[in-house]
């Protein structure tokens, strides 16, 4: 069974130093020490995660503006280069089959960076729309290691590898720049909440050669990064620093049957667009008649943790059911994402989850979870 | 992904300790008789793959269960999982110690760590079920 799991170009290092679990069929480290601990690296210094396992995929050609914006729901026309944002891919029902960054990098290429678990899916998806508009889609997922590097501390630890001024380089940006001599794009995006960057390390292919870059790039950031508190993360804390967050996560918050309206993830979708992508009208028609189902954040009152698909109730009656939860390590609380009914509940109310028979009271919040003066990429702001 | 719960499905565990006294079921559970009760909780290997365990639900006392029947949960900040009756039987204690502290299973899982009493009801029968230490050893290498 473990043979057929995919790996990262930085699994040695990984089988060496975490304890390896089974992630949507690749093979990754749930954790290096302690899942608390790495979270509050994040929190309170700087963690950096191997995020290769998500597909990267170079979208280049004259039409690539009007090929993405067919294929998903921000506004691809006012993505300006070497810049990148947040957005959805939808089917017919608008239900949502990817949710991913893009990146501009030049007048006539993106790149799009996708889910673990839906990047065969998309590539089909791609390249069954990419002839129509004559584009050119490659799968670079082998070729480029990707690294988040994440929290108060990331960017003065990028700063160390390289003379460069990054301070020039705000939020969304994506730029290509030289870190400790490897050839990067410099995304300053995260799934964390906190500060920091996604680094794109270029020619690190699948080979004795790429793999050995690939962990030579991962031990520079650990090097550099020692005096500043940094730690290499798992996916324990990848999921309990998005939490916290309030981010989603496909397979949880997002599917097929989930549109971003109900996913409360507006930035991510623009209705004035030209073309008009893949699932708008259907998007439209629920921003005029309503949704089915809203996500809620919940913080338990009782004692417990929320998993999925524990059924959450309100006054008695069963209301939806939580998609995502964790122990939150800043709250000491459990903590998690909810979908139920819309226009029943708001901020402040108490509903019940149903944790194996027993009901446990918790209460309806928004998100962060966190206090965002204090953590997070807008803290002291 | 069959079950949530089992999000991360360990596929490595690092050497634990079994000891010899105890029998033990499938489910990582240790069972020790002490006169006409039993004494329950998960094994070192079990606490070692859950790792940082955060949260501990016990059954209620004075309530009874069937064998191999869900009776609790421990969650870790890694995944959660049930613990389930290795024996048939009413529950006279719960390791009431384990709601503030539920970090003394990853401490001490088969001293602290215990999780609960029971006054077995068919014990001679299903004790046939259980495996002894060296079975024990041999089936969590095997998994």
């Amino acid at each position: 069974m473990a043979e057929k799991l995919k790996r990262t170009q930085l699994h040695e290092w990984h089988r060496e130093h975490g304890d390896l679990v089974e992630f949507v069929g690749w093979q990754m480290p749930v954790r290096f020490t302690d899942i608390r601990e790495e979270h509050m690296a994040v929190r309170d210094a700087v963690g950096i995660f191997d995020t290769s396992n998500m597909s990267r995929f170079i979208i280049k050609g004259s039409n690539a503006r009007e090929f993405l914006q067919t294929l998903t729901t921000n506004n691809v026309g006012k993505l300006n280069v070497n810049r990148g944002h947040y957005t959805t891919c939808l089917n017919e029902h608008a239900g949502i089959h990817d949710d991913l960054m893009l990146y501009r990098v030049g007048d006539d290429e993106y790149i799009w960076v996708t889910n673990a678990v839906n990047g065969p899916k998309i590539h089909a998806h791609l390249m069954k729309h990419a002839e129509d508009f004559e584009v050119e889609v490659a799968d670079k997922s082998r070729d480029i290691t990707m690294i988040a590097v994440q929290g108060p501390m990331a960017m003065s630890l990028l700063g160390k590898l390289t003379d460069q001024d990054l301070s020039e380089y705000g939020r969304f940006t994506c730029n290509r720049v030289k870190l400790a001599g490897y050839d990067c794009y410099l995304c300053r995006t995260g799934y964390t909440g906190e500060d920091g960057a996604e680094i794109l390390v270029l020619d690190t292919p699948f080979t004795e050669e790429g793999k050995k870059r690939a962990i030579g790039f991962w031990e520079e950031l650990l090097k550099q990064g020692e005096t500043l508190g940094v730690r290499p993360c798992g996916l324990g804390a990848r999921d309990s620093t998005r939490l916290e967050a309030g981010l989603v996560l496909y397979g949880h918050e997002l599917n097929e049957e989930t549109s971003p309206l109900e996913a409360r993830i507006p930035y991510a979708i623009k209705f004035k667009v030209d073309p008009h992508y893949i699932g708008y009208d259907e998007l439209k028609r629920q921003r005029e008649e309503g949704v089915q189902k809203t996500r809620i954040g919940i913080v338990m009152i009782d004692r417990g943790i929320p998993r999925d698909p524990y059924p959450v109730l309100f006054k008695g009656e069963l209301i939806g059911e939580v998609t995502s939860g964790v122990m939150s390590p800043l709250l000491q609380k459990g903590i998690g994402l909810a979908y139920v009914k819309p226009g029943l509940v708001s901020s402040g109310d108490l509903v019940e989850v149903d944790i194996k028979g027993r009901l446990r009271k918790a209460e309806v919040t928004g998100w962060p979870f966190y206090d965002p003066e204090k953590y997070g990429a807008s803290r002291g702001v | 992904m069959p079950h949530t719960r089992n999000q991360w499905c360990t596929i490595m565990a690092e050497g634990s300790k079994v000891p010899e006294e105890l029998m033990y079921n499938k489910e990582h559970e240790w069972v020790k008789v002490e006169g006409d009760l039993v004494i329950v909780g998960i094994t070192d290997y079990a606490q070692n793959a859950l790792h940082e365990i955060t949260f501990v639900e016990l059954p209620e006392v004075g309530s009874t269960v069937e064998a191999n029947t869900e009776c609790g949960l421990v969650e870790s900040m890694k995944a959660s999982s049930d613990i389930f009756a290795p024996v048939s039987g009413e529950i006279v204690e719960v390791n009431s110690q384990l709601e503030d502290a539920p970090e003394l299973v990853n401490e001490d899982p088969y001293g602290k760590g215990w999780m609960i009493k029971i006054k077995p009801s068919n014990l001679d029968e299903e004790k046939k079920a259980l495996m002894d230490s060296k079975a024990y050893a041999e089936y969590t290498e095997s998994e």
